[in-house]
């Protein structure tokens, strides 16, 4: 078995350690004997997403936004979109979560459409959010504690029939109002969380496995691995976090 | 000459005085709290100072070691922040410790390093004659925010000072942005194409793919790394300046320095720098671009270069262990994967040991350990005996290296630093010490204590 990985815009979209969610799904597919292949789909090449089987979008500087979206609304955005619709899962994080929604509003009223598709929305501020934090992902999402450091001034708000990813236990989350974190929808699962997201929590990280695993080889289960180091590190922060 | 400079010269002298009985550096508190009562204090201290600043992401110590030692060998009086105190506090507590009571300044000169986020405070009151600026890479973005902000902030430091002459980093594309921003004369270094080396690869993560003036992606003639090379902006033409002071062939780079062809103002020289790696290269060129504009001989320039005392923690040797230990900071990125390219060039096998912490000065978000390619550690197999992790944030440290493919059985995870080095008192192999910048501190005054040396700010 094999699953192929889609970076997405890694040449701009390559902030605050992200590409590490890469090096962990892939040793953790290796670690279990089976295949991994990572296309990187910077901006300006053909997309093709339907070959892949997990796309990953990260987060990015502000200095190079306008040169993606100018990228995306080339047809990407359509792309994108429909393999959302499809059931291809995705893991965004930060500026790669916000831009699958519909739009990112400026803290001077300018607005910048977005894919849309998610229905949430983004809203500049002039509070940075910024620190470790940590959220209980819903059952949905396999239920499990995510620790991870956060760092957005723009804030998230999520539409009515939007299932966040999980509930904010100690921080900020999508908007440090409403006590959301991330959204869930389909099989994509948007965040906040740097840190990178997934080292420190291999629970998710395998359900994310197991989820593009089995859509595309039908009901399977993934080996164990030895994770001591990895709740090691989880634990301590918790702890951190109390 | 008011009341006040003379009242806050005073209470910074009682200030360090207290703090040396306690045993403590203060190299940063007498200045801060004379700055609350003379806010210019600084200003006024530095008015007949001719300065030389180095702000820029990574090599500022480095880079000040050099420019001082050519001060000290042409035999100039001078003071500097050798300390690694690089915010104002730190920069105005160096020149009331080389300050009369009544505010004359004991030194003519003055090498001050300055933390990029501090420039702005620094250097309208310390109005230096020359400021190198390294290279701007992603660093501490919890603290700095986006690279692109960091250059703003400089660039805003700088204005207002016509006068300053600005040696600038030719082949780092947001560096060398300054000069079309700013008035200042410029002289330029850097490395060649015939000194670079061959076919580096564009590199997985960079802090400047697109121009800093029309966001097109750059061409590169060549890099020489991180995204430091001969880039070229394909649309509005923002392209790499030639250099004045010219690395133009690398004759030799071994573990204690290196060796190379430099075309400074137009005369050809043969260069020594006794700390190794290419980062160092450049250091060496800026620190000449620097002497040589404040009128110092070129060949006495030079001739520091291959003397210098390196940096604390900078590729610092210490008789830790029988084959000796070698420590080298590590803050973001840039740097660290520079270090990474260095232990590929031991020969031996080695072992390393790593410290991570997460305090406000190292930066509070660890992510940055995974921008970095630890992957090179998974590639060097069985030269690397064993990896030992401590730290604040050791657990982080440790799942690095093992996603990075270092055997888990070769990883230890320890936190005393006392420990850690009575153990390494009888390794027989080579040791390389990787701390960021608190843990540093911890990990040097542990090693000299059992070693031997001195505090840091002695």
């Amino acid at each position: 078995m094999e699953l192929k990985i889609c970076h997405l815009y890694p040449d701009v979209l390559n902030l605050y350690g992200d590409t590490g969610n890469i090096v962990c799904m892939s040793r953790r597919l290796q670690w279990r004997g089976l295949g991994v292949s990572v296309t990187k789909a910077p901006i300006g090449s053909p997309l093709g997403l339907s070959q892949y089987d997990l796309v990953f979008i990260g987060g990015g500087q502000d200095f190079e936004q306008q040169v993606l979206l100018d990228d995306l609304h080339r047809g990407r955005d359509r792309e994108i979109l429909a393999a959302v619709e499809d059931g291809m899962p995705f893991l965004t994080i930060c500026g790669g979560y916000q831009m699958l929604g519909a739009y990112y509003e400026t803290h001077t009223g300018e607005r910048c459409d977005f894919i849309g598709a998610l229905d949430l929305y983004t809203k500049g501020s002039d509070t940075r959010m910024i620190g470790n934090y940590k959220f209980q992902c819903s059952e949905s999402a396999g239920g499990s504690v995510i620790v991870g450091f956060e760092n957005h001034s723009g804030k998230t708000y999520l539409g009515a029939g939007m299932e966040p990813l999980g509930r904010v236990l100690r921080g900020y989350g999508n908007n440090g109002e409403d006590g959301t974190e991330g959204a869930h929808y389909k099989n994509v699962f948007g965040t906040y969380s740097h840190g990178p997201l997934l080292p420190k929590n291999p629970a998710f990280c395998d359900l994310l496995l197991k989820t593009a695993l089995e859509r595309k080889y039908g009901q399977c289960e993934l080996t164990p691995l030895d994770d001591t180091a990895e709740l090691a590190a989880h634990d301590e922060m918790c702890k951190k976090l109390e | 000459m008011n009341i006040k400079v003379f009242f806050a010269l005073l209470l910074g002298r009682l200030v360090r005085w207290i703090l040396r009985v306690i045993h403590r550096g203060g190299t940063d508190m007498p200045g801060r709290i004379a700055l609350k009562l003379c806010p210019q204090l600084l200003r006024y201290l530095a008015r007949d100072v001719k300065t030389v600043a180095i702000t820029g992401t990574n090599g500022k110590t480095s880079s000040a070691r050099m420019v001082e030692q050519a001060f000290a060998d042409a035999q100039l009086s001078y003071l500097a922040n050798r300390s690694g105190a690089n915010l104002i506090s730190g920069v105005t507590t160096e020149f009331i410790m080389n300050a009369t009571l009544t505010g004359r300044p004991k030194c003519d000169y003055a090498v001050i390093e300055c933390d990029e986020a501090a420039a702005v405070k620094v250097f309208p009151q310390l109005r230096p004659q020359v400021v190198i600026v390294t290279n701007l890479f992603r660093d501490q973005l919890d603290r700095y925010g986006e690279v692109t902000h960091t250059l703003s902030n400089i660039r805003t430091a700088l204005t207002g000072l016509p006068e300053t002459t600005l040696c600038l980093n030719a082949d780092c594309s947001l560096t060398a942005s300054l000069a079309g921003d700013l008035p200042n004369k410029v002289v330029w270094y850097g490395l060649e194409k015939s000194a670079a080396p061959r076919n580096v690869p564009e590199p997985p993560v960079s802090d400047a793919t697109h121009c800093i003036r029309c966001k097109t992606k750059y061409d590169y003639d060549y890099r020489t790394y991180a995204h430091l090379g001969g880039f070229r902006c394909p649309k509005c033409g923002y392209a790499r300046h030639a250099a004045d002071v010219a690395v133009t062939e690398i004759v030799e780079q071994k573990l204690d320095g290196s060796t190379v062809i430099m075309d400074v103002r137009g005369a050809r020289k043969l260069v020594r720098a006794n700390l190794p790696a290419v980062y160092n290269i450049y250091n060496a060129a800026g620190a000449l671009a620097a002497v040589t504009e404040m009128g110092i001989d070129v060949d006495t320039g030079i001739a520091a270069l291959g003397h210098f005392n390196c940096g604390f923690g900078r590729m610092e040797q210490f008789p830790l262990g029988k084959a000796g230990a070698r420590m080298v900071l590590v803050k973001n990125p840039a740097g660290c994967n520079q270090v990474l390219n260095f232990l590929q060039d031991i020969q031996e096998h080695f072992v390393l040991v790593v410290c991570l912490n997460d305090r406000g000065a190292d930066g509070t978000d660890i992510s940055w350990i995974w921008d970095a390619e630890f992957e090179k550690l998974g590639l060097l197999g069985n030269r690397l005996e064993r990896v030992i992790v401590s730290g604040d944030r050791a657990a982080d440290m440790l799942i690095r290296i093992k996603y990075a493919g270092v055997p888990t059985e070769r990883i230890t995870l320890e936190r005393s630093y006392e420990t850690i080095v009575s153990q390494l008192a009888d390794e027989a192999l080579p040791i390389v010490l990787m701390p960021t910048y608190t843990a540093m501190l911890e990990l040097r005054s542990t090693v000299v204590r059992h070693v031997g040396g001195s505090e840091f700010w002695e």
